[in-house]
């Protein structure tokens, strides 16, 4: 597993722990419940912003961006502009997910835009949406690896 | 059955509320977490600038009322976020239980979206808080 794989499958996992502790049974101590899905949230978040801090440190990526629901959650580098790249994953994923149904590609993980000069990838991880803007050239695979 | 409850636990309900609302302005760019109730009284803050506290109150109980009935009017139901954009930042309302409201003033700066997460995500744990509190 390269680099970035392993990056994301930490993601999944905190973001699953956080999913799981809200799923504690009613009659459990509300307080300690509270206090345990807190602690869960901020390992996530915390861990969404190393991510995109990291990312950007590698050679060959303009920006990287966490979006929920196409809004801005957590950014490192020089995304053009950050809302209009909430509002294209937003409709990029609805138009996305039209396509998977109808051909069963199942959940969607990856989607890729190129573009004559750069292009953007954006990833799902739990409930945010991960997106690395680089120049067209750029081997995203390797360059995370 | 006895409806009388023991003073003990509310006093650790009440302090996870304040955790909840000092863990809200530890985002980047919050100014102001409030509890708000159905008069349009702060009854919990957490801010680090000089808000008048009665005004933050009335506005977030008038903006609400107001959104939730446009809301309403064009079929949209029930409202369970209000977003106000300002020239120097955004105030973020939202319903938790018996009209009392969770509200968020922020600056321009914050990650709008962050604010949001945190603010819809918590609102699931203050409704059973404030469900078993009252």
């Amino acid at each position: 597993m390269h680099w970035f794989e392993s990056q994301l499958a930490t993601l999944d996992q905190l973001a699953l722990a956080y999913q799981n502790s809200q799923k504690q049974p009613e009659a459990a101590d509300i307080v300690n419940i509270s206090e345990d899905i807190r602690f869960k949230r901020n390992e996530f978040i915390t861990a969404v912003q190393k991510l995109v801090d990291d990312v950007i440190r590698v050679e060959g990526i303009t920006a990287c961006a966490a979006y929920h629901d196409g809004l801005i959650l957590a950014y490192a580098g020089k995304p053009s502009d950050v809302d209009a790249l909430g509002a294209i994953i937003q409709e990029s994923i609805g138009v996305a997910k039209q396509g998977t149904a109808s051909l069963s590609l199942g959940e969607i993980e990856q989607i890729v835009i190129i573009g004559a000069s750069n292009k953007v990838a954006m990833l799902n991880v739990g409930p945010i949406t991960c997106c690395i803007l680089s120049p067209k050239t750029t081997n995203l695979a390797s360059a995370l690896s | 059955m006895s409806n009388i409850k023991t003073l003990e636990p509310r006093k650790s309900q009440a302090s996870e509320i304040d955790l909840i609302l000092r863990n809200l302005m530890s985002i980047q760019g919050v100014s102001a977490a409030a509890i708000v109730d159905n008069d349009g009284l702060v009854t919990h803050i957490h801010r680090n600038l000089d808000i008048n506290t009665d005004a933050i109150g009335a506005s977030v109980q008038i903006v609400f009322g107001a959104a939730s009935k446009s809301a309403k009017h064009v079929g949209h139901n029930v409202t369970n976020v209000v977003i106000c954009e300002n020239a120097e930042g955004y105030i973020l309302t939202a319903p938790i239980e018996s009209g009392f409201m969770l509200a968020l003033v922020t600056e321009r700066d914050t990650l709008l979206g962050r604010a949001r997460f945190e603010l819809k995500e918590t609102l699931p744990m203050l409704k059973k808080l404030f469900a078993s509190h009252l």
